[in-house]
């Protein structure tokens, strides 16, 4: 087994904002004196578009933290003044830049800003980087899991399902118009939808995938039923079957606390985890027989057509090329 | 009692599991370790200057060794889980030690982004598995149901559990070690038995 | 993957190694096998895989005759049927969701499976069936250095191209002689790397 990268710094002080004026600066570029060839095997749409790294909290001053993005070894330093630097090991360019308390990275030639998210400029819904956790899996997969409801009931039993209530019922699923799949009318009862849920109710999902390797969820409030928590999860490809998940709560305040957050959204993607690390083959296959989808499955056969559509080749095993086939 | 406790360290699953096994009710304050780092706090380390988790509380006294509380909840509950009289506890005890300083470290470093050296890690966990995976088989064929020769599990069966059941975050399998898969799955029917992300619940209370 | 011969019967676990309940997990020749006994007694050998979304079934739990996944808890039966998807509990399972099944014969205190298997399975002397050893060597380097072993009927079960699960019929019963031998050649064929 491949030796796993090193990717999350051990530092104090994270759930503090230290440097709001860094958080804000543009993205740049950084180019070092090697210009290397290996880039030229690697998917140009993961290699041409933004992923996080690290997160700004977790970064040590008196510690370069290392990671690996796309096989390329990374390391990322901040100084005493909370400049955050990010640099290939092997001198060749990035593009640098930082959001969601996050830090982003681009190997190739950014053809779009990292995604935009609405949410996260409302004044009542704090940004919650939850910790990143490497996980022995593909990135595609990574996604595919998160936006799967059958597993609630059994993989989140007492927390997002419970068994007898682990009927799927029928959503929809659409394009979105820039590129990606949304699906809506998503509905779960859930024993322990979030940390401040006291009983369980019935929950309504709606699920996007904007990017190949982000996605997020929209998910009923316990307290503001009429608003939703949104829950974002990037993922950092480290290689084609490697990857560290960095997931992000944007929720409305209910007096759950950041920590509490943290926990319950690391408890959810630690189970989850197990399941992740034991699906084979390694990539995600694309083939539409590869599998056994059934109704309840229809965001992820959505999801699969979608990055066969785009042509996605990182983490994930192609479809054989059929003739006129494309959405 | 009070358990001051990281949802995702074995140590503090540990003293979770057994005190559901041996129906010791327990409080527990969540301490965002990671990546909030409160266990090095001013306010933790008053309460443990060693900065570990996890920490039971008790009116006065204060218990800060993981394998202690097991003792202390043993003791307290139900003394069948811990045979004193028998060194063989002070071994396996050992055998869980090793194991969170090699498995337990390696699946920091991987899982969670700790500093060390992840190979030298594994490559000592891999030596123990080995040894235990042996003496399990061994131990099946004597008609041993647990890793001590009682009849009834104790608190090592506890303290290896932890680690070996979590042995793929540490980038470990048990594919060639069947006698410990055969033995997780017997803690994991226990009566009483809990989870805790990363190991599954038995799911034959799940109904049809 | 490795060269796995057609037609050859392979001991790929003993009868031992199936307890009530569990899923027992093993490889052969690269390809991920998940055994178990039913309740009703039969011995299964299946692709370690569920149909659905692929996650390996020595990961779920035996149910009566029934294995189940644990990612979705569909349930397989005996003959590799999907027999209940708790998804859309309404729905007849259609007969085309099947795990894929292996040939399965059960002798000398061993289960063999292989690629169409033909004729009976080997006959070995008697004996107890000692601790399987895995060694991190090819198949025939690991055949080849078994010759010599006295006291020992080894069959050997190639997991992938590099490892080497060694299963012996200890003849004189002597079963903690065997492991002994069996781990002292591991450590040999591993060290003359």
């Amino acid at each position: 087994m491949a030796r796993f990268a090193r990717t999350i710094a051990h530092t104090p002080g994270c759930p503090k904002k230290r440097n709001r004026a860094a958080a804000k600066t543009r993205w740049t570029l950084r180019r070092g004196g090697l210009a290397t060839a290996a880039m030229t095997a690697i998917d140009p749409i993961v290699w041409n578009d933004w992923h996080p790294v690290a997160a700004r909290c977790t970064l040590d001053p008196a510690r370069a933290h290392t990671t690996v993005l796309l096989n390329q070894p990374l390391t990322i330093a901040i100084d005493g003044a909370g400049t955050i630097t990010a640099r290939r090991d092997d001198g060749g360019a990035l593009h640098q830049d930082e959001r969601y308390g996050l830090v982003w990275v681009c190997l190739g030639t950014p053809d779009r800003p990292v995604l935009v998210i609405a949410e996260a400029d409302e004044p009542d819904r704090p940004a919650v980087v939850v910790g990143a956790v490497a996980v022995r899996a593909a990135g595609p997969r990574v996604i595919e899991n998160f936006l799967d409801l059958g597993h609630l009931g059994y993989v989140h039993a007492g927390y997002l399902g419970d068994d007898p209530h682990t009927r799927v019922l029928p959503y929809s699923v659409a394009a979105l118009p820039q590129g990606g799949i949304i699906a809506t009318g998503c509905r779960m009862y859930q024993p322990q939808a979030s940390p401040a849920a006291t009983e369980g109710f019935d929950v309504e999902y709606v699920y996007k995938v904007e990017r190949a390797l982000i996605t997020c969820l929209y998910k009923s409030n316990p307290l503001h039923r009429d608003r939703f928590d949104v829950i974002y999860l990037f993922v950092q490809p480290v290689t084609e079957t490697t990857s560290v998940a960095h997931p992000l709560l944007l929720c409305l305040p209910d007096g759950t606390t950041p920590q509490g957050l943290r926990a319950f959204q690391q408890t959810i993607f630690l189970q989850d985890k197990p399941i992740l690390e034991n699906q084979r083959p390694a990539r995600l296959p694309l083939a539409d027989g590869a599998d056994t989808p059934i109704a309840a499955d229809k965001s992820s056969v959505a999801y699969r057509r979608w990055l066969s559509a785009i042509g996605l080749t990182w983490g994930v095993i192609p479809a054989p090329a059929k003739a006129a086939r494309a959405a | 009692m009070i358990l001051y406790d990281a949802h995702h360290l074995p140590e503090c699953y540990a003293v979770r599991l057994f005190a559901a096994l041996v129906g010791a009710p327990l409080t527990l304050v969540p301490v965002d370790v990671y990546p909030g780092h409160e266990h090095r706090s001013d306010d933790f380390l008053a309460r443990n200057p060693l900065g570990t988790l996890p920490v039971l509380v008790d009116g006065d006294t204060v218990w800060t060794d993981w394998q202690e509380m097991l003792a202390a909840l043993a003791l307290r509950h139900d003394a069948a889980w811990f045979p004193a009289h028998d060194p063989a506890l002070i071994g396996w005890l050992g055998m869980a030690r090793d194991l969170a300083a090699s498995l337990g470290l390696a699946r920091l470093i991987d899982t969670f982004g700790a500093p060390g050296d992840a190979a030298a890690a594994r490559a000592r966990a891999d030596v123990l598995l080995d040894e235990i995976e042996r003496r399990r088989w061994f131990g099946e064929r004597a008609g041993q149901v647990w890793v001590m020769p009682q009849a009834h599990p104790t608190i090592a069966d506890v303290a290896a559990f932890v680690f070996i059941a979590l042995c793929e975050d540490a980038g470990l399998s048990l594919r060639d070690r069947p006698a410990l898969r055969r033995w997780i799955d017997r803690v994991r029917f226990a009566p009483g038995f809990i989870a805790m992300s990363g190991v599954f619940p038995p799911m034959t209370n799940v109904t049809r | 993957m490795t060269n796995l011969a057609t037609g050859v019967w392979y001991a790929i676990a003993a009868d031992h190694d199936l307890v009530d309940g569990h899923v027992y997990r093993t490889v052969l020749g690269g390809h991920e096998l998940a055994v178990w006994r039913a309740q009703s007694g039969t011995v299964q050998v299946w692709d370690d895989r569920c149909p659905h979304r692929g996650v390996r079934f020595s990961l779920g739990e035996v149910v009566g005759d029934d294995l189940r996944c644990q990612y979705h808890a569909w349930r397989f039966g005996p003959t590799g049927a999907c027999t209940f998807i708790p998804a859309q509990p309404q729905m007849k399972v259609p007969g085309t969701i099947r795990a894929r099944t292996w040939p399965v014969a059960q002798s000398g205190g061993l289960v063999w499976t292989g690629i169409d298997p033909a004729g009976p399975v080997p006959d070995l002397p008697p004996g107890t069936v000692a601790r399987a050893i895995p060694i991190a060597r090819p198949a025939a380097e690991v055949a080849a250095a078994l010759v010599a072993l006295e006291g020992l009927a080894p069959v050997v079960q190639p997991l992938d191209a590099g490892t080497t699960m060694v299963r012996a019929i200890a003849t004189d019963g002597d079963v903690p002689r065997a492991d002994r031998v069996l781990v002292a050649l591991r450590r040999r064929l591993e060290s003359a790397v």
